[in-house]
């Protein structure tokens, strides 16, 4: 059996000023992932470790670094799913908790149910002793200007609908030594959405879909349209080699939607294709370190570096 | 053989009591549904018309006779999806509304979303003229009683309350070959508040899509969630299974992988339908030329003329 852990930071026209940035904090997650899978850890524990890394990284629109809705506040959604018995847990519009991934781990684990939305969210973050951080915490100044800035220009999400702008969702996928495969995403959504916006990364087969029997898929990119096609799930029905980048064409045929998925089969192949100008996405098996930012980038690094 | 309305009014255990009334009422929002589609209506007009005629129903866990969560509120969930483009609109956790199928709707068509949560869709819903309900307007005494009952420490609330009142929901395909689905509900008795099911989460609640077909689901929403049920009905469709042998497929892979009850009604472009479940009921109704079908029990098809006024 192969471990493999790969991981994205979000498929969108990154800007070169946050480059660099998005593909140290990718790699540095992938690391801890794999950290996780090398001393036995099951495929759940590392696309959770690896998650809350980048939640932790204000890079990246999750977490820590998460966008601001048309209030001004943070709503954030999460979905972490076991392939072994296609158990889940997912939480969507949670407010100022600092690891949405963790919650959602939480629910799958803690309560009879798949999913919690809002208030019944952070009631039950609340119970289990999570806690809630002030909205400035978790928000850079640099988002808070960009946000004001948009406001300004009532540059709502029509604008930054479909376009090549902050798809920083991120998330993993893993394969442990048991052959188990797991995946989880995590984001705080898009700059300015309506308030109560839910978009693909909390529903099951869309923001990111875990089966032993096929493997575990964690999707990026425009979030209405990886919903109307149910992307994660779409990948895994798909028996093909080429399954993503087939299934991120359909999307883009059919809905004009573009995005970027992670892939990996219970074997240990693994897959990170995008249509959008860049993603950033680093991968781990054996000791060797993948990653990339631009199409068709696969860069290489021994581990023990 | 188009066009075609399949209606579900959940899956489980439906007491005998109730049962009749369940069926009539389903029979009865079909021919107004199917009214809209011989009238020119389309595939979407018609299954938003039937969930809406059902949500008024007091009969049924959607809308008025909600089940109550656990804290003795109602929070609604409901999803439509529109074959020809993939829109799709949901909203979940929605209180105090009447009709939360055509909120999800008004998510579809006046926003660029594709679904809305709780406090937010309840903004949209206000800034859309949608009438607030005071939240018992929606409480049946029956939906009380059960919530009460389940408040008991020993009741086991998913099997105290499959189906016994139904999720709702409908898949229909209009004379231009356009299919489209709505399902709606007010989720598990005594659930946890924000607990969120599958029937807003696109792929498990219901898809449609015109070149496969479109379904709507009832049951353990945990399972259908799980197994992304109507995502993989409309899979085995794809891979050339009739609507009637997918969906028993996908329903069998839900009771074996996850132990999950439930039934669907699906239908695919050409207008073939099928009412399958695996529970011990689902009150169900399909209308199409002059005939309607309905039925309760496994095995169950009885068919009336559509001209024929009970």
């Amino acid at each position: 059996m192969k471990a493999v852990v790969v991981v994205h930071g979000g498929a969108w026209a990154i800007p070169d000023e946050i480059s660099k940035a998005s593909v140290d904090g990718v790699k540095a997650a992938a690391r801890d992932g794999f950290s996780v899978l090398r001393r036995g850890g099951s495929a759940v524990d590392a696309v959770e470790s690896a998650v809350r890394a980048m939640e932790d990284n204000t890079v990246f629109d999750a977490g820590h670094g998460s966008v601001l809705n048309t209030d001004g506040e943070v709503e954030l959604d999460a979905i972490i799913m076991d392939g072994r018995t296609l158990a889940s847990g997912a939480v969507s519009s949670v407010r100022n908790i600092a690891n949405p991934v963790s919650l959602a781990r939480a629910v799958m684990e803690k309560t009879d149910h798949v999913m919690l939305t809002s208030r019944g969210a952070n009631l039950f973050a609340k119970k289990i002793g999570m806690v809630t951080l002030p909205t400035d915490t978790l928000v850079t100044e640099y988002e808070r200007n960009e946000w004001e800035k948009h406001k300004k220009y009532v540059t709502g999400v029509k604008e930054l609908f479909n376009s090549q702008w902050g798809h920083d969702t991120v998330g993993a996928v893993a394969v442990d030594c048991s052959g188990n495969v797991a995946c989880a995403t995590s984001t705080g959504g898009i700059r300015n959405k309506m308030v109560g916006r839910v978009g693909d990364s909390p529903i099951i087969g869309s923001g990111g879909y875990a089966d032993n029997r096929s493997g575990a898929v964690s999707c990026t990119g425009h979030g209405e349209s990886i919903l109307k096609v149910t992307l994660a799930r779409l990948v895994l029905l798909h028996t093909e080699q080429d399954a993503v980048e087939l299934s991120l064409r359909y999307m883009g045929d059919r809905v004009r939607g573009g995005g970027g998925a992670i892939a990996v089969s219970p074997s240990g192949e693994w897959a990170a294709k995008f249509t959008t100008e860049r993603m950033a996405w680093a991968a781990v098996e054996h000791d060797v370190l993948w990653y990339g930012l631009d199409p068709n980038e696969k860069c290489k690094e021994q581990l023990s570096q | 053989m188009l066009p075609v309305l399949v209606v579900h009014g959940g899956a489980g255990h439906i007491p005998d009591d109730r049962a009749e009334l369940a069926c009539s009422g389903l029979c009865s929002a079909t021919r107004v549904g199917y009214g809209v589609l011989q009238g020119g209506g389309s595939a979407m007009d018609a299954v938003v018309e039937v969930v809406t005629q059902l949500e008024n129903n007091p009969m049924y866990n959607a809308g008025c006779g909600s089940v109550l969560n656990a804290k003795g509120e109602v929070e609604m969930d409901a999803i439509v999806m529109d074959g020809k483009t993939l829109a799709s609109g949901a909203v979940s956790a929605v209180r105090n509304i009447a009709n939360p199928v055509q909120l999800a709707r008004l998510v579809m068509d006046k926003t660029s979303h594709v679904c809305l949560t709780a406090e937010g869709a309840g903004r949209f819903a206000r800034a859309m003229g949608v009438p607030e309900v005071p939240g018992h307007s929606l409480i049946t005494d029956y939906s009380r009683m059960r919530w009460e009952k389940n408040l008991a420490p020993d009741a086991n609330p998913v099997e105290c309350q499959m189906g016994k009142m139904g999720t709702v929901g409908a898949v229909a395909v209009d004379v231009e070959g356009n299919v489209a689905c709505a399902t709606s509900t007010g989720g598990i008795l005594n659930c946890m508040e924000g607990r969120v099911g599958d029937t807003p989460c696109i792929g498990c609640g219901g898809y449609a899509d015109n070149k496969v077909g479109a379904v709507s689901p009832t049951g353990h929403g945990e399972a259908i969630m799980k197994v992304t049920l109507s995502r993989l009905i409309l899979f085995h469709m794809e891979q050339g299974q009739s609507a009637e042998a997918a969906s028993d497929l996908g329903l069998a892979y839900m009771k074996e992988r996850v132990g999950g009850l439930g039934g669907v009604v699906t239908v695919d472009p050409r207008g073939h339908w099928a009412a399958r479940f695996t529970s011990r009921q689902m009150a169900w109704a399909a209308a199409q030329q002059d005939t309607l079908h309905h039925g309760l029990y496994t095995g169950e098809h009885f068919t009336q003329n559509l001209d024929h006024q009970p």
